[in-house]
């Protein structure tokens, strides 16, 4: 009994080499790419698809990973060496952190594509103590919304699209209430509440700085008064119900695109999803400033970088040379998603398909684009501290718009920062 | 021979679980206090990451958060459950039914369950318009300081009283009934055979879903995440957010590893009470 089942032990032993040995031979050639974004699996599937027709025998396994846990799932996986991530989504102003880490292979080597085709703002933003980190892929910018039937109700003339007439963030507020009390939902909604990427321009349009300053960024500047009444004003349209608490901003373009609110500030990518709902009638106008301050409109948005621990680093810099040098892999990744391509030759694409966007908006949608992100956009700071510091800060604007005290909040969080920074200088 | 025979056997059937023992909690747990004793940048080891959270504001809240949170969940669930256990081990019409309406909760996941919880939560939510028609007002839920925790505390009891009901009745249903019928002869009234038969009877299922709910509770982190990151104002930064936070969000992975021996010491030493104090008295 024990001889024969020692036979089987073995045996089964033996199949299992054989087995292992045949799928080893079997996939001898092959390489399967992981990729890692946030974005929705179509937006990626045309460039994926030119990519794999152009390299037979690679193929590319994409993970959609919600936006709030990519940046986790980076930190816990690439953090621990897995070399299952071969390329993945880097948030641009996360790009010092993740290096300062080690979580992003060196892509200086490839410099010269790079400059070639890109910006000199989108190289920047992929670059950290001299050396390039990810490769460019996208920019962004925000536009004002307004639904045309909402403000028609309320006997409010839409606003215009001319970047020499851009409204103040009060003229906007006076609409929005005037919207609200015939009868819209709500008045206004940023689309990325709580975030940093969409609050940072308020700050930086009341003249109030960014938030971080010093050697390497890595003082928190927040508790000055043009901070305070900034934030006061944040919490203020929660507290007058002008704007909701309690939606997050995954659920915000859903209440536009319902008709349920009157005034909305978000991102390009929304135009498609804007342009299907049939009973949706909108306009654009550049994003409002304060009164006394000066025009400022996010930017910035994801790169390409490389795992140095990444099963296949080649064909994963192949590929993430693709979405970023190749004009036509590069103009692929927006065709499904509507956000500025970082390679000139897209770019022009880009916005000449943009121009010719129905509901009238695309010359309108053009110049704003093209001019906001030359003129207006503010990048987010970049410093290695930068990921500490977003995370603190979303949470202060989500505890504002809760109703927290803005100024003992900010002083809480300027508390924190200073503490949470002394560890990562 | 034969004894050798039998102690190789069993170290060979033995073999996976020790291996996933060592791999999977015993190697991570060294791993992480070895982390909890390198401060950022050092190369000797030091208490520094244990002083820096021990200061730390935000660490130091989300001790208070997890104790009020425990010391409220923990009695409240368990005394939950054997309400419903001892209703529902009795001969009630449709019994299997009212049994599986509890527990089904089980059987969403905790994330899935705290999604759906959100839009009912939402200020313009659902459970907003059933208040409404009684004619409360309008509640706040996870976006007010003052509800967000209790908000938190329904989404997990909801899922864990009807889990936590299973265990009791079970144990209900192995008390052999000739001690309540001898409790009937002598003539004890129901709230003398709860509390003298019942109960103590009851002793080893209530110590296992005691220790078992505390840890759960103390571990509690998808309805957190989902729902109010800690927020508003930290009313809700329970510990396993607050380690999640530290170690995957702001990337300081060493405080993170220190908190993370804090929690298990913390449960360690919670558990161990408990035990002491359901071990009866002549053991």
């Amino acid at each position: 009994m024990v001889q024969s089942s020692r036979l089987g032990a073995r045996v089964s032993l033996i199949a299992f080499a054989l087995l292992s040995a045949i799928g080893w031979a079997g996939s001898a050639g092959a390489v399967t790419l992981n990729f890692l974004a946030a974005e929705r699996p179509e937006v990626f599937k045309p460039v994926i698809a030119a990519f794999e027709a152009a390299n037979p025998g690679t193929t590319v396994a994409y993970t959609q990973v919600p936006f709030d846990s990519l940046n986790a799932q980076i930190q816990a996986r690439v953090g621990s060496q897995d070399p299952g991530i071969d390329v993945y989504a880097a948030d641009t102003p996360r790009i010092p952190a993740f290096a300062s880490r080690g979580f992003l292979l060196d892509l200086s080597p490839y410099e010269a594509q790079i400059e070639a085709t890109a910006s000199r703002t989108a190289v920047g933003a992929i670059s950290a103590d001299g050396k390039l980190w990810a490769f460019p892929m996208w920019s962004s910018t925000q536009l004002l919304f307004f639904n045309l039937d909402l403000l028609a109700k309320a006997g409010v003339p839409p606003p215009s699209a001319a970047i020499t007439t851009r409204l103040t963030w009060d003229a906007m507020l006076d609409d929005a209430v005037r919207a609200q009390k015939a009868g819209s939902r709500w008045g206004f909604t940023f689309e990325q509440v709580d975030r940093y990427y969409q609050l940072q321009p308020l700050f930086e349009s009341a003249n109030a700085g960014s938030g971080l300053s010093g050697p390497g960024l890595l003082t928190p500047d927040i508790t000055g008064p043009a901070w305070i009444k900034t934030a006061a004003w944040y919490g203020a349209l929660f507290a007058s119900g002008l704007s909701p608490r309690g939606v997050s901003p995954e659920q915000t373009p859903d209440l536009f695109a319902n008709g349920q609110v009157a005034f909305f500030v978000g991102g390009p990518w929304n135009f498609d999803k804007f342009d299907a709902a049939a009973k949706l009638h909108f306009g654009i106008a550049p994003v409002p400033y304060f009164t006394g301050g000066h025009p400022a409109t996010p930017t910035g948005s994801w790169a390409i970088g490389v795992n140095p621990y990444a099963a296949h680093k080649d064909a994963a810099v192949r590929f993430a040379e693709f979405l970023s040098v190749d004009p036509e892999g590069n103009f692929l990744t927006v065709s499904a998603n509507p956000l500025p391509p970082t390679n000139r030759a897209a770019y022009a694409r880009y916005i000449a398909r943009i121009a010719g966007l129905s509901h009238s908006i695309g010359p309108a949608a053009r110049d704003i684009i093209t001019y906001e992100m030359a003129n207006t956009a503010v990048q987010r700071p970049r410093s290695v501290g930068y990921v500490a510091f977003e995370d603190v800060m979303n949470h202060i604007f989500s505890d504002i718009r809760n109703g927290a005290d803005p100024s003992a909040a900010l002083a809480a969080a300027q508390s924190q920062l200073t503490s949470t920074l002394a560890r990562v200088r | 021979m034969r004894q050798h025979h039998d102690s190789l056997a069993a170290a060979v059937f033995l073999a996976p679980a020790l291996v996933a023992v060592v791999v999977l909690r015993l190697w991570p747990a060294c791993e992480a206090l070895h982390a909890s004793l390198l401060a950022p940048r050092a190369i000797n080891f030091s208490l520094d990451n244990y002083r820096y959270i021990f200061t730390d504001r935000t660490f130091l809240n989300s001790l208070e958060v997890t104790l009020l949170y425990s010391v409220v969940v923990n009695p409240l669930q368990i005394a939950l459950a054997l309400m419903l256990a001892l209703l529902l081990a009795r001969e009630l019409p449709l019994v299997g039914l009212w049994r599986t309406l509890i527990l089904l909760p089980v059987a969403i996941p905790q994330s899935v369950s705290a999604v759906i919880w959100g839009v009912a939560f939402r200020p313009d939510g659902p459970l907003n318009a059933a208040l409404a028609l009684f004619g409360i007002g309008a509640q706040r839920f996870t976006t007010s300081p003052g509800q967000a925790l209790a908000s938190i505390i329904v989404v997990v009891s909801w899922i864990g009283i009807g889990y936590w009901m299973t265990f009791l009745i079970a144990g209900l249903q192995e008390i052999p009934p000739s001690l309540y019928e001898a409790a009937a002869m002598d003539g004890a009234n129901r709230w003398q055979r709860l509390r003298h038969i019942t109960i103590p009877q009851l002793r080893r299922p209530l110590t296992f879903v005691l220790v078992a709910n505390t840890v759960a509770n103390l571990l509690v982190f998808a309805p957190v995440q989902i729902l109010t990151k800690g927020g508003p104002d930290g009313a809700t930064d329970l510990i396993m957010n607050e380690i999640y936070t530290r170690a995957f969000v702001t990337g300081d992975t060493s405080s993170a590893a220190a908190a993370s021996v804090v929690l298990v010491v913390v449960t360690l030493v919670v558990v161990a009470v408990q035990f002491r104090l359901m071990t009866p008295r002549e053991q």
